[in-house]
């Protein structure tokens, strides 16, 4: 009997130990991705494709081009129709939902990456925005036990010091409650991303991303992100949206400004 | 309007506009457009998703107050601002872009602080 489970105790460890090693660079050695990181540039999400170039997300007539189906660059199309009559409203404006993935790559102020063995999790600072990649060698779970969400399901492995992990079950935009960009741009149900996340110098993080989707996209779209360090003491902060939201969104999808007072500045709040 | 001074230009506002990071359309802003406001802090609001300036212009005794909107106190704080940069009673000229309904509110640009010369913000 001792030797038995003497026996279960060491394969126990065993498949312990392989399982760890399996979930860790080469080096052996989780990365040092310590310290305060900010996106390099603007919103947009792909700035190889935006048009104009340097244009900013949100400002009327500004997109980027993805390889999209015929359904989605319509509804694109529609969109960017919205923000040139002011009544596109980011999701985010009602201060509760997560900006999802992949936009959580996209956002302003700044991130934190927390490397352990069993999950790297993407902090960043303007959210509520999480990500979790589950290194611990569990599968992403079978369809019929996974909904949309905003942010989806993350299964990671490292290849050397890079994070490698394909995002499934992301929530599908009904009425653009969930965007990639200010643009307007957004997916379907059927997306899958898989990031290529690592230390590209000692001051850079890079992720590449690559998004198919059947239903949107006629062909995989590439999208490489990059984070600076931040100067060694920067501090990340709570960000509490809905402390003093004074833009909500009116009915017809305006953004509206709310003075000193509690009611809208706005002349027309329709 | 006396208290306010508009200095338009397209080309200026590019090179002053200061990106806000904000959480909402930036619609309601005229970015081709920038007004300068003399008055007095009555309030400001440090606070998530954004900072807001309250600043009353006094117009030869009839009273405008301005409501400005900044970035996030987050990402002014790593930026040198703080909770007090801007105190009650404290005289200045604020710089923004204004509504483009010409409602008396806006997205701040820069500020001057009249007793000390400084500014802060884009300032040009």
């Amino acid at each position: 009997m001792r030797t038995a489970l003497l026996a279960a105790a060491a394969c126990a460890i065993a498949i312990g130990v392989a399982a760890g090693q399996a979930n860790k660079p080469a080096s052996g050695e989780l990365p040092d991705w310590s310290g305060v990181w900010q996106m390099v540039g603007p919103t947009v999400f792909d700035r190889a494709s935006v048009q104009p170039q340097n244009g900013r997300a949100g400002d009327p007539g500004v997109r980027e081009f993805p390889p999209l189906t015929d359904e989605y660059e319509a509804i694109y199309r529609k969109n960017i129709e919205r923000i040139k009559a002011g009544t596109f409203p980011d999701p985010i404006s009602v201060c509760g939902v997560p900006h999802g993935f992949p936009r959580i790559m996209n956002v302003p102020d700044v991130y934190e990456f927390a490397v352990t063995a069993a999950a790297t999790y993407v902090l960043a600072e303007n959210g509520p925005g999480i990500a979790r990649i589950y290194t611990d060698g569990r599968k992403h779970p079978p369809a019929e036990e996974l909904w949309g969400t905003y942010t989806g399901a993350s299964i990671g492995h490292w290849e050397g010091d890079t994070l490698v992990f394909e995002t499934r079950g992301l929530k599908e935009s009904r009425d653009n409650d969930v965007i990639i960009d200010r643009t307007g741009l957004v997916l379907s149900d059927a997306a899958r991303v898989t990031t290529r996340l690592r230390k590209a110098s000692d001051t850079m993080l890079e992720a590449v991303m690559v998004i198919e989707d059947a239903k949107a996209l006629k062909a995989p779209w590439k999208v490489t992100k990059q984070y600076r360090k931040m100067p060694a003491g920067t501090w990340a902060w709570d960000y509490g949206c809905a402390e003093n939201n004074r833009n909500p969104i009116s009915g017809s999808g305006k953004t509206l400004t709310i003075g000193p007072n509690g009611k809208p500045l706005d002349k027309n709040t329709e | 309007m006396t208290f306010t001074r508009v200095l338009a230009a397209a080309a200026l506002c590019a090179a002053v506009t200061v990106p806000l990071a904000a959480h909402h359309s930036a619609a309601m802003f005229d970015d081709e457009k920038v007004v300068e406001l003399n008055g007095t802090i009555k309030e400001m609001q440090w606070t998530n998703p954004h900072i807001w300036i309250q600043v009353v212009v006094d117009n030869q005794g009839q009273k405008t107050e301005w409501s400005v909107e900044g970035g996030s106190p987050n990402t002014l704080s790593r930026n040198g601002w703080r909770s007090n940069t801007f105190k009650f009673g404290d005289p200045v000229t604020v710089r923004v872009n204004p509504m483009k309904d010409g409602t008396a509110a806006g997205q701040f640009i820069g500020a001057k602080f009249k007793e000390t010369g400084k500014t802060i913000g884009r300032w040009e």
